[in-house]
């Protein structure tokens, strides 16, 4: 007597939450998700297929635009992967500023994830709290390299200037104000009972999905698996470091969410860390005017705020241009375990799981 | 009182729904500044503070003069005022859109219903149980009569209320369908579901205001809810406040239950095909909804015009100077404290899921309030 069908609906690629330009074709059933397919490439640039027309220092240019809330740790993968290729080493003062910025990098990184994930959910002024914070970490960019989002900020073999006058004050009145403001979101949140009833159960992936499906990062560790790269294979200066890898063990957007705020209070410490034990010394390798590589390949990866961020190189004889330039997008390969996560929930936790898989369409399209 | 002639009842009648009506556009686009500038401080911004314009004429001399006020501790907080003018000149002048594959006529009466439904309920709503003032002798027509405080004193005041109100429903659901696209469609059968299951705990609520007053006379229920209770209907009062006042939330489509509208999923919700002044309609309809909403909750349960609420005022004597008597200006206070209210709540907490509401109006609300009706029959059994 009754027809029944079942609705597809676009979500996406102009829908408010999908951050950016992400479209999911969802099948609705009522309310609920039947199917969702995620359909992605509205942002395509071909950054890799660019850097291999570019030299090794034009490329790190276009680091910076592939996940742009993290463009300093982009920056750091590329840096490191090329002087792996060429077997570069990095002086250790440099190291500990790099380890610096791309931890700042990850709080900013954080603060757009949790600003972007509250709202979503219907949360706005903490929005407006963490953009606060956020812009104070610009700031000690843009002190740094005069850019505030796509930074540039390291080169092949160190950085370009040492930081400059001041700039250690500023982290110290930063690093003093910073952990009372994560308690203020958490006043905001992490009692509050929508929020938990919103997020509590919601988005599960299990630890054996999430390795199956090889998502890293905070997902993963939200799981109960504690890989982080920077202790499982430790880069720039994260080998002489103190600080736990945060994880839990529901797997839900919850535990998601308790683990990047632990990060975060985790980040500034190694800030404190790198602050304190900055080392005396040149802020440069000697390096030749041109690289000209040998045949040789290298994957080098990188603890994104995202997830694993690999950059895979393969140099040619005597070419200024790496032969071949692949990317372990962390928000790419965690995408796909979207649908997994959606099937059978109602439209508004797949709002929830976007939000909480922390996409950027920048390094998922590329 | 002297008995009115015909034309003095309907110039009388004319005169006070042309003054609710303009209360009601001072204090909707008030409320929008207000919204803008509340949840701007809550948020650590300072909100509007100026309006798009050239640099010189009106709009010109209106921002140097916002310039300027932002230098003056208090007068700051009121730049970013003359955008309430600015809205509506916005909405006026947006060009109109109606999707070629929309039902035309369903899509024009949908708005319309919305605002209607909740400008009418205003006939009901008393500010003022007596005269406001008289008018002087030399009027013509209305000279010497009296301008009350409520456009007509009905003996189901409540009922006419309710029922009008709950037609504002198919303005959403109408407009949602005739839009024939499928995100509107979502909102609108999420609001269909959400609005009559809440308008079940909303009118359980008012029945405690009812049955201890034993009157469903707006004038009549309040001043009983507010002079003579008993101390045991103080909890229950209390109780029903908070219940009505959720309810309110979800009549309203206001976070945490906008539902209908919720724009981080339906984009805009029912309406998401909207512009131009049709979405105004809607737009205001909803703010209207809100002082509704809260003229309801201060009359019944707070006391209405009369300074304590949740039948307190029982315990002062009639004859207190100033705060012993009935007041306008402490009706419009309540009227005013619940509407920001509205916004405070909409600057702290996130929105539930569609599932999550339904279940709280089943599961916690209606039972909740089953028994304070009972508690409150007991009480009323008590007083008689």
């Amino acid at each position: 007597m009754f027809k029944n069908e079942e609705m597809e609906i676009n979500m996406g690629p102009q829908h408010p939450s999908t951050h950016g330009v992400l479209r999911l074709k969802l099948k609705l059933d009522g309310e609920v998700v039947t199917q969702c397919r995620p359909v992605i490439g509205y942002l395509h640039r071909g950054v890799e297929k660019i850097c291999e027309n570019k030299t090794f220092f034009q490329g790190q240019v276009w680091t910076d635009r592939m996940d742009y809330t993290s463009a300093v740790a982009n920056n750091l993968g590329w840096a490191e992967a090329v002087e792996k290729l060429f077997g570069v080493t990095v002086p250790r003062r440099a190291q500990y500023i790099r380890t610096m910025l791309t931890e700042f990098n990850r709080l900013a990184s954080h603060l757009i994830w949790l600003a972007t994930h509250a709202l979503d959910i219907g949360a706005m002024t903490v929005f407006l709290y963490t953009f606060r914070e956020r812009e104070a970490i610009l700031d000690l960019f843009e002190a740094f390299c005069g850019a505030r989002l796509t930074t540039t900020a390291f080169r092949i073999g160190g950085l370009r200037e040492d930081l400059p006058p001041g700039f250690e004050k500023m982290v110290r009145t930063f690093l003093a104000r910073f952990p009372d403001c994560i308690e203020e979101y958490e006043s905001l949140l992490t009692e509050n009972r929508i929020w938990k009833k919103r997020t509590i159960g919601i988005g599960k992936l299990s630890a054996e999905d999430a390795i199956a499906m090889g998502v890293t990062g905070p997902v993963l560790r939200a799981a109960g698996v504690a890989y982080d790269i920077r202790k499982a294979f430790p880069y720039a200066a994260y080998a002489e470091m103190d600080f736990e890898i945060p994880t839990r063990t529901e797997a839900d957007t919850y535990a998601r969410y308790q683990v990047r705020l632990a990060e975060m209070r985790q980040s500034t410490r190694i800030i404190q860390q790198c602050l304190d034990g900055l080392p005396e010394g040149p802020v440069m390798a000697k390096l030749p005017k041109v690289l000209r590589s040998e045949v040789n390949e290298v994957y080098h990866p990188t603890e994104c705020p995202k997830g694993e961020l690999g950059y895979y190189l393969v140099g040619e004889k005597g070419s200024t241009n790496p032969y071949r330039f692949h990317v372990r997008a962390p928000g790419f390969i965690n995408l796909q375990a979207l649908p997994m996560m959606v099937k059978g929930s109602l439209v508004a936790d797949v709002i929830a799981t976007i939000g909480t898989l922390d996409v950027v369409l920048g390094e998922i399209d590329r | 009182m002297q008995t009115m002639t015909l034309s003095q009842t309907c110039a009388m009648a004319i005169l006070q729904a042309v003054a609710v009506v303009i209360f009601i556009f001072i204090v909707v686009p008030l409320t929008t500044f207000a919204e803008r500038k509340v949840l701007g401080y809550l948020q650590d911004r300072l909100g509007a503070t100026r309006i798009a314009g050239s640099r010189n004429g009106l709009t010109g001399a209106l921002n140097r003069g916002m310039w300027w006020m932002g230098k003056v501790p208090m007068l700051s907080i009121l730049r970013g005022l003359p955008m309430f003018i600015g809205d509506i000149v916005k909405l006026l002048t947006k060009e109109d859109i109606i999707p070629d594959k929309a039902d035309r006529a369903i899509f024009i009466i949908a708005p319309a219903l919305s605002m209607i439904a909740s400008v009418v309920v205003f006939a009901a709503i008393s500010f003022y149980p007596g005269a406001l003032f008289t008018f002087p002798k030399f009027v013509p027509i209305v000279g010497g009569l009296p301008f009350s405080g409520f456009i007509t004193d009905m003996n189901v005041g409540l009922l006419f209320i309710l029922g009008i109100a709950s037609v504002g429903v198919y303005g959403i659901v109408l407009g949602a369908w005739a839009s024939n696209s499928k995100y509107p469609l979502l909102g609108g059968l999420r609001s269909a579901a959400q609005i009559v299951s809440y308008e079940v705990p909303l009118t359980l609520s008012l029945l405690v205001p009812v049955v201890l007053a034993g009157s469903l006379n707006f004038n009549e229920m309040t001043r009983m809810v507010a002079t003579r209770m008993p101390i045991w209907a103080v909890p229950l009062l209390f109780v029903g406040f908070f219940v009505y006042f959720t309810c309110g939330f979800a009549e309203t489509n206001r976070i945490p239950f906008d539902m209908p509208e919720a724009e981080n999923e339906l984009v805009a919700g029912f309406h998401t095909e909207y512009s131009g002044m049709k979405f105004g309609f809607f737009y205001l309809a909803e703010y209207i909804n809100m002082i509704v909403v809260s003229a309801l909750a201060s009359a019944f349960f707070l006391g209405g015009p009369f300074l304590l609420p949740f039948g307190l005022q029982s315990f002062v004597p009639a004859a207190t100077p100033f705060i012993g008597g009935p007041n306008v200006i402490w009706f419009l206070l309540k009227i005013f404290f619940l509407l920001f209210t509205f916004i405070w709540v909409r600057g702290t907490i996130p929105r539930y899921r569609y599932d999550q509401i339904m279940a709280i109006a089943w599961k916690y609300l209606i039972p909740f309030t089953l028994v304070d009706v009972a508690l409150a029959a007991a009480v009323r059994f008590y007083m008689a």
